[in-house]
């Protein structure tokens, strides 16, 4: 099913969306955009080429509080976090950045424990994915071709969206997205020329070039596994990292997390926050003993779990190519550089 | 205008020269990033690293910030621009490095760009100077007679909102906070081991991006930074929300400049002035 909604008119289908549901979608803040709750459907803008953060948050917030206790009270007293499970509706999303869930699928809801706090969003959720505008040029951070996807790819969304001029196409994937697309009335029928157009910008997007390096996961993960003791590499590509966490902040597959007990007065929440390997504190024992106390072991440690240890263990690459930890960078370290300058050692 | 080519030549060649006289082990300049408008902080150890360095409009990263990481006694050759100077200065007055395992590079340069927004930050978000303080040569020529806006001028607007306005403006831009630490590692006078924010006995602020935990560690950060801040404002470059830190830094460093009549990283003489006591000093905080 293909319908379309002029891009003036789109608080309209914002204010809809917000009848049925949450509607999380991108909003202009100061420094860029970023996916929001949305409360005022005025607010939402599609006027952006990629968010700051990355949508993950979505299901996986910095924050998350899993219980209130009180201090020496009994274990029944304590108050576990009620989630709100109304639908969802995830409104923009990149095509890199819907793979991206389907990889944090894998730690969260599929292998080993089902994280019930991930799969309840996930499940409550409607994707609307959205194309790169491919007249727009292509920004040099990105690199999704190389791990096999491209500005215009619908899979893994339940919607897709591509925009047309002053016109907003939306068609369905997924039964869901189908069933949904069918119940919003300020949506037109599109047009065949409309469906023409839909598919034609489909198959272009597979021209729109990001930076792209030949990539097969096996020898990627071998190599990187026969230079890790290469130090004198480790510390050359790390020697301007500072250590501070916005690679993994911003990016749409780090997982790692921390769970804190904060208490005050007798009174405590235990919550999950994000945590960061590019933290000094993130491998401190409590002995004392720190086994990554140098910057590149923390470098190598991010870049080898996404391009070898999590493909030796789920079989994928743990990254979509977003381009967002090269772009928020302060000092520009690029993990597609160091991918490609990994694979020239001998 | 600044020649930013002549200045990259002069850096190679003395790069070159003191590598293979064996006076340092290592220099600290700029590299080659994955594009032109994206230089990297780079440390030259060997000739075939020459031919990846770089100078440009973008090179901003104060490289004082990453003199700690060598082990004290390491030779060490050092780019820097007016800002980057006083960050050196200042960690030598702070003794965390040893003027004679220095070899200063000073660059005199005009028309440094934010990559960012591509605007041109020599007053706003550093210290206004164009040349170096201190330098055992210079890379370039030093400018004269260009007019240097005052580094406080951004404060104006700051400065008219009262205490409850400016409560609620950090309130807000604190909220923006992500945590990722950037400011800190960006700073070249953060070097603590280990930051305060990073203890957990006692823990100090959760790890939540969120008030109170983000008041927590920017407050004390910037009461950290109290006469000492060099105003070479990495620490807002970094910020991935556009924290706009360097006007709390600004501000502190003109009020400790009004009352101790002192700059930071302004002589190898002067101690911090939070360190030192003279009898004239100003007595108004007691006011």
């Amino acid at each position: 099913m293909l319908k379309k909604i002029a891009i003036e008119n789109i608080s309209q289908l914002a204010s809809e969306l917000m009848e049925k549901g949450n509607l999380i979608a991108p909003v202009k803040e100061a420094s860029g955009h970023n996916f929001a709750q949305i409360s005022d459907p005025q607010r939402v803008d599609l006027n952006y080429y990629n968010t700051l953060m990355s949508p993950k948050s979505a299901f996986f917030p910095h924050k998350e509080d899993f219980v209130q206790y009180k201090v020496g009270k009994p274990l029944s007293e304590a108050e576990p976090t009620v989630l709100n499970l109304k639908p969802a509706f995830l409104f923009g999303v990149r095509p890199c950045d819907v793979k991206s869930f389907e990889i944090m699928d894998i730690h969260f809801n599929a292998a080993g424990i089902i994280d019930p706090y991930w799969r309840a969003r996930r499940e409550a959720a409607t994707i609307f994915g959205y194309a790169y505008d491919l007249s727009l040029p292509v920004d040099s951070a990105d690199f999704y071709n190389t791990l096999g996807i491209y500005a215009a790819d619908p899979e893994g969304s339940d919607i897709f969206m591509v925009k047309k001029e002053k016109e907003l196409l939306l068609k369905s994937i997924t039964p869901k997205g189908e069933k949904l697309l069918a119940a919003l009335s300020v949506l037109a029928d599109a047009s065949s020329a409309d469906e023409k157009y839909f598919e034609e910008y489909i198959k272009k997007g597979k021209e729109y070039k990001t930076r792209y390096t030949e990539v097969d996961s096996e020898v990627i993960a071998k190599k990187l596994e026969s230079v890790f003791d290469n130090t004198d590499f480790w510390t050359k590509v790390s020697t301007a990292c500072l250590s501070c966490g916005i690679c993994t902040f911003v990016c749409p597959n780090c997982y790692c997390f921390d769970i804190c007990d904060d208490t005050l007065f007798g009174k405590g929440i235990r919550s999950r926050v994000w945590d960061a390997c590019m933290f000094t504190d993130f491998t401190l024992e409590a002995s004392g003993h720190n086994p990554r106390t140098q910057v590149y072991q923390r470098l190598r440690q991010k870049i080898l779990h996404k391009y070898s240890y999590h493909i030796r263990k789920y079989g994928v690459i743990s990254c979509v190519g977003c381009g967002r930890c090269t772009r928020q960078c302060p000092v520009n370290i690029d993990i597609y550089s160091i991918i490609e300058a990994a694979m020239k050692v001998k | 205008m600044t020649d930013f080519k002549k200045i990259e030549d002069k850096l190679k060649t003395e790069t070159k020269r003191l590598l293979e006289s064996g006076e340092v082990t290592v220099v600290l300049a700029y590299g080659k990033g994955f594009d032109e408008s994206h230089p990297m902080p780079y440390a030259a150890k060997t000739i075939a690293d020459v031919e990846n360095m770089v100078f440009n409009e973008y090179c901003n990263y104060n490289m004082a910030r990453y003199l700690v990481r060598y082990p004290q006694g390491t030779k060490i050759a050092i780019a820097v621009k007016a800002a980057d100077s006083r960050a050196v200065i200042q960690l030598i007055q702070e003794e965390k490095v040893k003027r004679e395992n220095l070899v200063i590079l000073g660059i005199p340069v005009q028309g440094m760009k934010n990559p960012k927004t591509g605007e041109i930050i020599d007053s706003k978000t550093t210290c206004g100077m164009y040349n170096p303080v201190l330098f055992d040569m210079l890379l370039g020529e030093e400018v004269h007679g260009a007019k240097s806006a005052s580094p406080y001028e951004v404060l104006s607007q700051y400065e008219e909102m009262d205490k409850d306005a400016r409560w609620e403006f950090w309130e807000k831009e604190l909220d923006k906070c992500i945590r990722c630490y950037a400011c800190r590692k960006a700073c070249p006078m953060c070097y603590c081991d280990p930051c305060f924010i990073d203890q957990s006995k006692p823990k100090w602020a959760d790890k939540a991006p969120q008030s109170p935990g983000n008041m927590m560690y920017h407050l004390t950060r910037f009461h950290h930074l109290a006469g000492r801040c060099i105003d070479c404002g990495e620490c807002s470059r970094a910020c991935p929300v556009d924290i706009p830190l360097y006007l709390f830094h600004k501000k502190v460093a003109k009020e400790c400049e009004e009352m101790f009549n002192q700059k930071a990283g302004m002589s190898i003489e002067d101690k911090p002035v939070l360190v030192d006591f003279r009898v004239e000093d100003s007595d108004k905080i007691l006011d």
